[in-house]
């Protein structure tokens, strides 16, 4: 399958800076490993043909590779309560609802070797406390909060379990169920806490939960469960007891990796493996839906034994970008047991130095966040209607074989947790499996069938067939540095599915074209969901997928506010920036089967877009491609003037069928009717889209992810690739375009 | 579970798919093809790349997340228009427990 797996500690780094390679064995005995220049990663014989470049750079001979395991599931870890008194009577308490039940044994709220409490195989609350444990006869359900806790009192001897489960629905008082037996415990100082999770023998961390927690507390005396509620609804009232050890109070810091303790001792501690946060806590009753105006409501972290962060592996070893090393893709291919077939590629982009321009006056701009929000996706495996949209049978390489066999990866936002509830995190300090040259996807279309990164190298391969020099920048350099670094280029070229943009990147870009920039949009379905960085876990993003767009998920009532910012989730559409004002055109379907050509409308005469036709005649172009045999297709875009197409956009040409594969986005399928399908509805095309701006800049949009495997189609010589040409060529001259004002449609 | 069923009246489009197992189709033909293709089977055909656009082999995906695929021994493709009907005809037999060359009438 894959023998060897590895990654990268970042996906930009600009030359003199150092990169670190994290290996794991999955087979392999011994691996090397050299550094290449990807060109063009599709080994379709149809298409041009793969293509990379040795880069000259002794990576250290042959190595030992290392097995190194994939532990998922997140927590929360409070270390340091050592400082703490030893404890003699206590009361261990939380507020909890789980969200799958399975037969596995879950950890609730645990001070390991000290006292636990946690869920049985068979979905009761259990405790235990020294040698001495106890089970409820109360199971907990995935539908209600509990409140649970452990409480000894040494003078009587004694141990109790209690569980409250809140009925709303039955509008009667939680009545506590209590079980208690004789126990002689020895006064003892605890050295950790941990929420959602607790130590095995091994002192790994085990028994993750999948569910909801929220207030944790630690008493020094013995509670009756009705004075635990009473004091654990009033924060206030809980943080004056003398009797309090600590209170984890969720609602705070929420968009940290820090939890904060309210007591006096200050214990605070961090979440593990990046849980959900700002998530609706046990008193949220639909009073507020924006967690930032009442955050006390979003007190619950929804922890899950499939959240993965940070793989952590060892550093196998640390490169240098050499110093004159020319932005642009690379990889660290690694290569197990001498076998080149089985090779892997950690790929990664060198981007221009920070200090001063490289000159170059076009770049291309890697979508780094749409390749983590689809990185390591399981839609072939994990999601039975994918065959419908590809119109033919699933193909799974062998990266989709590792996937499968390796969950404990972690997922994309495309996944659900095994409790069914959306992935809003994924993380690139993991490897990247479906982010390598050469693999295969299930969304490519009838043809090359590649996504994404791999799709992409058709761009790229397209730079190096007609010599563009150009840089390469990724949109973690754009959310960074914002337009200080898109100022230094006359056009950004986009890659073929741009779909996952931040605030900063969407404005940094837009700010770009009314400045002057020129945008040339290679794709389809591009600038579509908001998505987040957090200032406090690099390489990690967030995606809610709020109220509409094709999603694989909701993210649950109340909780459409992104935690790392705050932000609401969703379409940029629905937050002021819809995709038409920067492009022209936005999402309007998709379909994995086949594509079909634009035919040139009326405005493919008009002398604003003379540069764009020069040799291409028509009717039709694009009747060919990698990506489903034609140039539209796969996701498509439309101009809207009603969702912000500027009016004087020139739409050139457009696709005049789709299969019936292609149907509506749910965002304008307001009442669906069976006539919204791509051989009946209008609405259902990809728009070749262009436009000037105020400021002398311009937009090439080409509203369909299938352009560029026809711009591949017969080595890059053809009438696709030669209109691509035209509008770069233009694109990279300083003139300034003029504006047109209120002419056009 | 899904409500179609395929029966004998279905013939015409298990005529139209073989002719073009990959485009446009019928509405006909689009909803047999739902059926066979959506949620409603525990083990689903999936295609495992041996080489790269050269050679698949037949395999089942059984629901559930980190499932074992399942290779079909000996069933080996060269060509994905081809593997398209012979999965057609697998499934046709599994939903209607006819074998679809013999039952289809040679008429048209
Ligand atoms: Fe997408």
């Amino acid at each position: 399958m894959l023998p060897i797996v590895g990654y990268t500690n970042k996906l930009t780094a600009e030359p003199g800076e150092t990169v670190d390679v994290m290996v794991s064995s999955f087979g392999a005995k011994t691996y090397s490993a050299d550094l290449r220049q990807i060109i063009q990663g599709d080994t379709n014989p149809e298409g041009p043909g793969y293509k990379d470049h040795l880069i000259t750079l002794d990576l250290g001979g042959t190595r030992t590779a290392i097995s190194k395991p994939f532990k998922p599931g997140s927590c929360v870890i409070v270390p340091g309560l050592g400082a703490l008194p030893a404890i003699q009577d206590f009361t261990l308490a939380a507020v909890v609802r789980p969200t799958l039940l399975d037969g596995r044994r879950r950890s609730i709220v645990a001070l390991p070797g000290l006292a636990e409490i946690a869920i049985d195989g068979d979905g009761h609350l259990t405790g235990q406390a020294g040698d001495t444990a106890l089970v409820s006869s109360v199971k907990l359900s995935t539908k209600h909060w509990h409140v649970v806790s452990l409480s000894y009192d040494a003078r009587r001897e004694l141990l109790s379990l209690a569980i409250a489960r809140d009925r709303d629905e039955a509008s009667t008082p939680p009545r506590a169920h209590i079980v208690s037996t004789k126990a002689v415990l020895a006064a003892r100082v605890p050295s950790e806490c941990i929420i959602a999770a607790t130590r095995g023998a091994d002192g790994e961390l085990t028994a993750f939960l999948d569910g909801k927690v929220d207030r944790p507390a630690l008493f020094d005396t013995c509670l009756e469960p009705d004075t635990i509620r009473t004091l654990l609804t009033d924060f206030a009232l809980l943080r004056r007891q003398r009797s309090l050890l600590a209170a984890w109070d969720f609602s705070r810091r929420m968009t940290s990796r820090t939890i904060c303790d309210i007591s006096p001792f200050q214990m605070h501690g961090h979440i593990h493996n990046a849980p959900a946060r700002a998530m609706t806590g046990w008193l949220w009753k639909g009073q507020e839906l924006d967690w930032k105006l009442r955050p006390d409501l979003y007190s619950a972290i929804h922890f899950h034994a499939t959240d993965m962060y940070d793989a952590g592996w060892d550093v196998d070893f640390t490169l240098t970008i050499p110093s004159d090393l020319k932005s642009g893709v690379y990889a660290v291919r690694l290569v197990p047991d001498g076998d080149e077939d089985s090779a892997y590629f950690c790929v990664f982009a060198v981007r221009p130095p920070r200090d001063r321009p490289s000159g170059n006056t076009v770049a291309f701009l890697f979508p780094t966040c749409s390749y983590m929000a689809y990185a390591n996706h399981r839609l072939g495996m994990d999601v039975p209607g994918t065959e419908i949209g590809m119109g033919r049978a699933v193909e799974l390489d062998r990266h989709h074989m590792f996937l499968q066999n390796n969950p404990g990866i972690g997922f994309s936002v495309y996944e659900t947790h095994d409790d069914e509830s959306g992935v809003f995190h994924t993380s690139r300090l993991r490897p990247i499996v479906d982010m390598q040259p050469k693999v295969k996807s299930f969304l490519g279309g009838f043809g090359s069938n590649i996504w994404q990164f791999n799709a992409d190298t058709h761009i790229l391969g397209w730079l190096d067939a007609i010599g563009q020099n150009h840089d390469v920048i990724t949109d973690e350099d754009m959310h960074a540095d914002g337009l200080t670094l898109l100022q230094r280029y006359n056009v950004v070229i986009t890659g073929t599915h741009p779909e996952y943009y931040t605030r900063n990147m969407i404005e940094a870009l837009q700010g770009f074209t009314d400045r002057g920039g020129r945008l040339m949009y290679l794709g389809g379905n591009g600038f579509y969901w908001v998505v987040s960085f957090n200032e406090d876990m690099p390489g990690i993003m967030e995606c809610r997928r709020s109220e509409a767009g094709i999603r694989p998920w909701e993210p649950g009532h109340g909780q459409f506010y992104h935690g790392f910012t705050g932000e609401y989730g969703g379409l940029w559409r629905r937050n002021d920036h819809p995709p038409n004002h920067l492009c022209g055109v936005g999402m309007t379907s998709q379909g994995f089967d086949v594509s079909e050509p634009y035919v040139l409308s009326d405005n493919a005469t008009d002398p604003r877009a003379a540069f764009i036709f020069d040799g291409i005649s028509g009717p039709g172009i694009g009747n060919f491609g990698l990506a489903g045999g034609g140039a539209a297709g796969l996701e498509v875009d439309r101009a809207d003037p009603a969702q912000g197409t500027p009016d004087h956009a020139l739409v050139l040409a457009f696709s005049v069928r789709h299969t019936d594969i292609y149907l509506m986005t749910p965002e304008d399928l307001l009442d669906p009717t069976p006539d919204w399908s791509g051989t009946q509805a209008d609405i259902i095309r990809a728009d070749l889209t262009f436009f000037e701006t105020e400021g002398g800049g311009a937009v090439f949009s080409t509203g369909s992810i299938a352009w560029a495997g026809a711009m591949a189609w017969n080595n890059y010589d053809n009438e696709v690739a030669r209109m691509t040409h035209n509008v770069l060529r233009r694109f990279n001259e300083e003139t300034p375009f003029d504006f047109p004002g209120g002419q056009g449609w | 579970m899904a409500r179609y069923q395929i029966t004998e009246e279905d013939f015409a489009f298990a005529r139209e798919f073989m002719e073009t197992p990959i485009g446009y189709h019928s509405p006909g033909l689009q909803r047999v093809l739902n059926r066979m293709r959506g949620a409603d089977w525990t083990r689903k055909y999936v295609l495992v790349i041996e080489e790269r656009y050269r050679l698949w082999r037949l395999a089942q995906l059984p629901v559930g997340r980190g499932a074992q695929v399942e290779i079909i021994e000996g069933v080996v493709y060269t060509d994905l228009v081809e593997a398209e009907r012979d999965i057609f005809r697998r499934r046709w037999k599994d939903l209607t427990g006819q074998d679809l060359d013999t039952a289809l009438p040679q008429t048209t």
